[in-house]
């Protein structure tokens, strides 16, 4: 089990130096020479170069992109143009909001996802499925961000509940919270429910119920821990999706997190800082992904068996 | 007892399969899901918009053209979904707003596709050192969140409705890749296969005759759920001021401008959202509808 | 206990089952009685899908609804009424007096679960110890099925079919039931262990005192361990008796075709003599004697009245209207 987590660990070294050099490579397009715009129009040749030196834009993209790396390693991800601040410091100092969020969005997503989603499944057909599933349905086609504004007409400016925005306590991230885990929880529900259906045919349930098992404990304790691979699967790709991608939320509701400090860096063309926070946010989630793969290991014996081999 | 009624299920199957094209067979399971026959329906009236809005439209006047004197009136008769910060009528742009979304959706997934296809059928095939190259690139694409990466694409190339359309359509090829390939591989090693090779038939062609008809129905399932979440992702862009550059009414940049005004005209945010909704909705209802229809095995 | 149960194990009257599907009603069982000895062994047997399973799910009312719809007008087992059980009385007895044997060892056990912990879920739950206590006693089972009590930290991944055979085995029995529903417990295994596990089912039986109902299609078998054999056609009983009566007085011309299907060992050049044509399907039954299509001795008669079970003599009964003739008789090949 070490082993197949340190080989893993080991394979994610390429696909973190390619996802660096990808980003690298488009920021590059996108920036241009920045130097014309920080000097001003004045400024002469040598002033220029002089500046280009400084801030280390110097050599071909793949010489800039070794360097980067180089000090990448070192913890060193530059300094914003705009600020002037370490890149490093302002991603740490937004990480712990995004995670907040992230976090209580997969525990508002689960909270809804697992109940109805093995609701729909063990009373196929029935209204209850009908229902979870309408819902899960409305819940896949309503972009997230305007079930965040909607939720701030209705529960910030109607009910006055809670703020508009802002990160002033736990009041400040329900909405957000509800707004990105809707629409999850409305993948995880049709996951599970699938998953479950996949489940609930199987032999083993029959020989569970033969045994006295309670229906209940037939479903929560035989059924669940079986169908839970694929839930995890899409509980690994949403939780990684909503660290990197609650820009939305985070923009309807001013909330400081990781999503808002890239978008705002791109509107001030401040590539370092873009270039520094989507490499870590990549990271973060190619780690989320390996941690899902080892939580596999736990819950299906089989898949720790492969991976040992 | 259950094998043999699954059994005779089979042979009645089989038996009915037999009796009606292949697309006959599929037409009729889509016909007993009335989900997808709302989706279906929703679908065709929301293109049939998006192509007649021209007509029934001046761009220049009614869609783009300011009247302050009518800015931020609530919803009337004389304009059903009230009017914006600078007096457009907001109905007019609504369904204006169509042939923005349809158009970023199918292009993206347009370019997705053909890039998609092309690499995940060429990788499963050709095999080796290409396919990993190819597969750990897609690794690459898949471990950016779609979201960072068409905001990326976008900033890279400008903002506009092509480059729009190119970002979301990059930011959602990786899964093509991988379906496709997949799906190559099942086939690859069948003897139908080595006996196309066998008469000397070129790769291009063998995929192009004899491997892709087998995963087309997971491909078209594939692009018409992908067509749903790309106009998210578009409307996302957007909102965000990287999508459609004003005055064009493109829904999420309509939500974008009625965020300001959120407190007082509410109705702003409420229409353009809805249309979003009411797309992917029945977008997503028609894939549904279309996966259990082509793959009854998942019907359930 | 003492029970007013007229010394059976079991006592069955006139059990129907069907299932409603989309497609249309599926008549698996259709009424049929059955009663059973304290300590004997009935084998129950038939073709797939002849009902067999299907028979033994309801016993365990475990037929699932939807679409299985089950009536019966008695079911009494050790002298309890079990239909008139709710799904707490229900629980307590399965495992515990009557416990099954499933037919597919492969997919009869959960695979994330390991298998000492699949067996001491049983006594676990019903004879209240602790889990630790449970999971010892989990282990003295799998050394009494023959398996090694350190394989009980295994997963049924980690094990061969016989192996997850005698695993299931090993569930069934670890409360010591009263009745033992085996359902083709050897089908999916290699006829060498066949052989092991059939010997173990019937060593253990005698140990524990067991009564039992051996599903099964293997005529083999059936010689090797019932008392009693009922033959089982389109969910009707056709022929039951004692094993002496059915295997050597042979009636119902369907039993005749099951063993004139049957290898000669002793003739290596005779020829085998299959029934003709398929099981009908349960969905569209005939009127009259479902066998009466693939049946040598069928009449115009036999197409439209079903015939019921009527008596030989004291421990032999076949429905077959041919019967009422008093010279009619099959013509039955002679193994000996």
């Amino acid at each position: 089990m070490y082993r197949y987590i340190l080989k893993r660990l080991l394979m994610l070294i390429p696909v973190l130096l390619g996802v660096a050099f990808l980003i690298f490579a488009i920021m590059d397009v996108a920036a241009g020479d920045p130097v014309y715009s920080i000097a001003g129009p004045d400024a002469t040749e040598e002033q220029l170069d002089a500046l280009r030196e400084e801030m280390g834009l110097k050599g071909t993209l793949l010489e800039r992109y070794v360097r980067y790396i180089g000090n990448l390693v070192r913890g060193d991800l530059g300094t914003s143009y705009v600020t002037k601040l370490d890149v490093m410091d302002v991603y740490m100092q937004r990480l712990p909001n995004t995670l907040k969020l992230a976090i209580l969005t997969m525990v508002v997503a689960v909270g809804m996802a697992i109940p109805l989603g093995v609701t729909a499944a063990v009373h196929q057909n029935s209204i209850r499925d009908t229902v979870s599933m309408v819902l899960a349905l409305l819940g896949l086609s309503m972009p997230n961000f305007w079930l965040g504004l909607l939720l701030i007409m209705f529960f910030s400016l109607k009910l006055g509940w809670f703020p508009t925005g802002g990160n002033q306590g736990f009041r400040s991230i329900v909405l957000p919270a509800i707004t990105v885990g809707a629409g999850l929880a409305a993948l995880m529900t049709r996951t599970t429910r699938s998953s479950m259906l996949d489940v609930i045919r199987q032999d083993y349930l029959r020989t569970a119920r033969a045994k006295g098992v309670s229906e209940k404990n037939v479903i929560q304790k035989h059924a669940l821990k079986n169908a839970l691979i694929p839930i995890i699967t899409v509980f690994g790709v949403q939780f990684s999706n909503v660290l990197g991608g609650s820009v939305l939320a985070e923009t309807v509701f001013a909330w400081p997190g990781v999503g808002r400090l890239v978008v705002d860096a791109i509107d001030q063309r401040d590539i370092p800082t873009v270039t520094g926070a989507l490499v870590l946010t990549t990271m973060l989630v190619t780690l989320v992904n390996l941690l899902v793969d080892i939580i596999y290991a736990y819950v299906d014996p089989r898949i720790k068996a492969q991976y040992t081999k | 007892m259950t094998t043999y009624t699954q059994v005779q299920k089979q042979q009645r199957a089989t038996k009915r399969y037999k009796k009606r094209s292949s697309f006959e067979e599929i037409w009729r399971q889509l016909r007993r899901n009335k989900g997808a026959i709302l989706g279906m329906i929703l679908v065709a009236v929301i293109v049939i918009i998006a192509l007649i809005s021209p007509l029934i439209y001046d761009y220049q006047k009614d869609i783009a053209g300011q009247n302050i004197k009518q800015r931020l009136q609530k919803p009337s008769a004389e304009h059903w979904f009230g009017t914006d910060e600078l007096g457009r009528d907001i109905f007019a742009r609504v369904l204006y707003g169509a042939r923005y979304s349809l158009a970023v959706g199918v292009v993206a997934v347009l370019v997705a596709l053909v890039i998609g296809v092309t690499l995940g059928a060429s990788a499963g095939y050709i095999g080796g050192t290409f396919e990993n190259i190819v597969m750990r690139v897609t690794d690459i694409f898949l471990a950016i969140p779609s979201v960072l990466m068409a905001i990326a694409v976008v900033s890279a190339l400008g903002k506009s409705t092509l480059n729009l359309m190119l970002a979301v359509g990059l930011a959602s090829t990786a899964p093509f890749v991988r379906v496709v390939r997949a799906s190559v591989l099942v086939v690859k090693d069948e003897e139908y296969i080595e006996a196309a090779r066998a008469i000397g038939m070129r790769p291009w062609k063998i995929i192009l005759v004899h491997i892709l008809p087998n995963c087309v129905s997971q491909i078209i399932v594939q692009a018409t759920l992908r067509v749903a979440s790309a106009i998210i992702s578009a409307a996302q862009l957007s909102f965000l001021g990287l999508g459609v550059p004003a005055p064009a009414p493109e829904w999420g940049s309509m939500l974008s401008s009625g965020r300001q005004y959120i407190r007082d005209h509410s109705y702003m945010t409420l229409f353009p959202g809805l249309a979003i909704m009411v797309t992917v909705l029945s977008l997503n209802l028609f894939g549904d509808g279309l996966r259990d229809a082509l793959d009854p095995k998942l019907k359930r | 206990m003492t029970k007013n149960n007229n010394g059976l194990i079991l006592e069955v009257n006139n059990l129907v089952v069907r299932y409603e599907t989309m497609d249309g009603i599926v008549r698996a069982v259709n009424g049929i009685d059955l009663k059973l000895g304290y300590k004997r062994t009935l084998g129950l047997v038939g073709e797939t899908g002849a009902g067999k399973t299907t028979t033994a799910l309801a016993l365990l009312r475990l037929v699932p609804d939807p679409p299985g719809i089950v009536e019966c007008e008695k079911l009494e087992i050790d002298g309890e009424n079990i239909l008139t059980f709710d799904s707490d009385k229900l629980d307590q007895i399965r495992g515990k007096d009557i416990s099954m044997i499933f037919q597919d060892p492969m997919t009869a056990l959960n695979p994330v679960y390991t298998v000492g912990e699949q067996i001491a879920e049983s006594i676990e739950l019903h004879e209240h110890v602790s889990k630790t206590e449970a999971l010892k006693r989990a282990g003295d089972m799998l050394e009494l099925v023959g398996i090694p009590r350190s394989r009980a930290n295994d997963y049924p991944h980690q094990f061969s079919g016989g192996m997850k055979q005698r695993v299931v085995i090993a569930i069934a029995l670890a409360c010591n039931p009263q009745l033992l529903l085996a359902d083709e417990p050897t089908t999916a295994l290699d006829v060498t262990i066949q052989a092991q596990v059939l010997e173990l089912m019937h060593e253990l039986k005698e140990k524990y005192n067991t009564s039992m109902i051996m599903i099964t299609h293997d005529l083999g078998i059936v010689a090797e361990i019932c008392d009693e054999v009922a033959v089982m056609y389109a969910g009707r009983i056709v022929e039951e008796g004692t094993l002496e009566k059915v295997f050597n007085h042979t009636k119902h011309p369907y039993t005749e075709g099951l063993f004139n299907s049957l290898p000669n060992v002793k003739d290596r050049k005779a020829k085998l003599k299959p029934i003709k044509g398929l099981m009908p399907d349960p969905m569209d039954l005939p009127p009259g004697c479902a066998f009466a299509p693939r049946c040598d001795y069928a009449t115009e008669a036999c197409t439209q009245k079903v015939p019921t079970l009527t008596s030989i003599d004291e421990a032999h009964r076949v429905a077959c209207i041919r019967y009422d003739e008093p010279d009619f008789h099959i013509e039955r090949r002679i193994l000996s």
